[in-house]
């Protein structure tokens, strides 16, 4: 059985609106407008991305983690990433197929700078109380940023957030187990988390993205939101990231390095010195601290292991 | 079009316990079969409790297309196939002085598993 029907593609555009207004899920075999498939796989090929170089910067502290304990933590951490990565990869080829595009191709957008990876991954790691800081603060940003997108209207997407955002909730608290042994410990230990705080506090008001396209020139946040893919616009991310964490950070006696930081109860949010915006423009164009070390990490895995999937897809010729 | 590779698509299903159903986790990449299993423990089972896998190549799937969904919605007009329609015999029961046996308490006869939970 089965039913045909022509629709016109503004009919097609009009169902298609109606059902993201009704809260429908969308599916990858539905039909669904260009704009939307192009900033899902903006979107989710990043995102995808972003967790497999959020990698490296963290296994880099496998063999350095001061015990046994915390080196099976961040092992079972660094797994979860690639993870993921391949959660929304799957997500994002399924969505290529109609450009005849997969994973492969993603890769070398990646190597060729039109696949951009998160801000966030360009940045060194210099000491184990930036680990620390990376889970607790980092992965808490990812969190606030992820759950924003729970009820995405993309149905797959969701569903791999869904799984996602499970298993950060494991990665803060990993984080937090860290930070709070060196908050406890001795001065030299309370001073590395210090350190790792003050370096990394720009880096976290990066994390959202700025306010408005008018910082850096573009941003995907309004066609998301309209498309329901998304909630909330970056800055109430970054009020709401600061909301929950200022707090926290103060509690265990943490100095915030913006002496301009407080809460407006007049305005209801968060009044913080803006960070330097060019340097991230900079780091978008992967020229952040690491960022060519780590691509070119990732670079050379895929190609020292070119021969192994040229051989086995001979096979299938 | 689609290029040649080695990897296949495959969806994972999983049980968590004995008793529950299969549920579906997600989709992976895999040459083959076998590697899909491994592949989805890998992926999906890290820390779940799971007692079964299936793993089923995606091109031995069928489902349905978008307009043939929309086939799959119901009037509501079936009310004599459900308990919805039979709703009225508990009143009838009470005056008999009688409860009704409802699905609940029926569902709760199993035996050996749960005990009435009066």
């Amino acid at each position: 059985m089965s039913v045909v029907t022509q629709l016109s593609e503004q009919e097609l555009q009009e169902q298609f609106e109606a059902r993201i207004a009704a809260g429908e899920k969308i599916e990858v075999d539905d039909w669904m407008p260009e704009e939307y498939r192009l900033a899902l796989i903006k979107l989710i090929s990043m995102h995808g991305i972003s967790e497999i170089m959020g990698a490296l910067p963290e296994k880099e502290w496998v063999p350095k983690a001061p015990t046994l304990y915390r080196k099976l933590g961040i092992m079972a951490k660094v797994q979860d990433e690639m993870g993921h990565g391949q959660l929304l990869l799957r997500v994002a080829e399924d969505l290529l197929k109609p450009y005849g595009k997969n994973r492969g191709d993603l890769m070398i957008d990646l190597f060729e700078g039109r696949l951009k990876f998160h801000n966030v991954f360009h940045m060194e790691t210099k000491s184990w109380g930036d680990a620390g800081l990376i889970g607790w603060l980092v992965d808490g940003s990812a969190i606030i940023s992820q759950t924003n997108m729970l009820g995405s209207s993309y149905g797959p997407y969701a569903r791999a957030l869904q799984r996602i955002c499970a298993e950060e909730v494991f990665h803060a608290q990993h984080g937090e187990a860290i930070i709070m042994a060196l908050v406890e410990g001795t001065p030299e230990q309370r001073a590395l988390v210090q350190d790792a705080l003050n370096r990394w506090w720009e880096s976290l008001l990066f994390f959202f993205g700025p306010a408005s396209k008018d910082t850096t020139g573009t941003s995907k946040q309004d066609i998301t939101i309209k498309y329901k893919i998304r909630v909330q616009t970056n800055e109430e991310l970054r009020q709401s990231f600061l909301s929950k964490y200022i707090p926290r950070i103060q509690s265990i006696g943490l100095t915030v390095p913006d002496p301009t930081l407080h809460f407006d109860e007049a305005q209801n949010k968060w009044i913080y010195q803006e960070p330097n915006w060019e340097i991230f423009k900079k780091i978008q164009r992967n020229e952040g601290p690491c960022s060519q070390e780590r691509l070119a990490l990732r670079r050379s895995s895929y190609e020292n292991n070119a021969w192994v999937r040229e051989a086995l897809t001979a096979l299938v010729n | 079009m689609e290029k040649q590779s080695f990897y296949q698509e495959f969806e994972v299903f999983s049980k968590r316990t004995p008793t529950s159903n299969f549920q579906h986790q997600f989709s992976l990449l895999a040459p083959n079969g076998e590697m899909a299993l491994v592949m989805a423990q890998e992926n999906f089972m890290r820390r779940e409790p799971v007692v079964d896998i299936w793993v089923v190549n995606r091109k031995h799937l069928h489902g349905l297309t978008q307009v043939n969904k929309q086939a799959l919605q119901r009037l509501d007009n079936k009310d004599y196939r459900t308990t919805k329609g039979y709703g009225y015999l508990k009143k009838k029961w009470r005056h008999y002085e009688q409860v009704m046996l409802d699905e609940k308490e029926i569902l709760s006869w199993g035996g050996g598993g749960k005990k009435d939970d009066k």
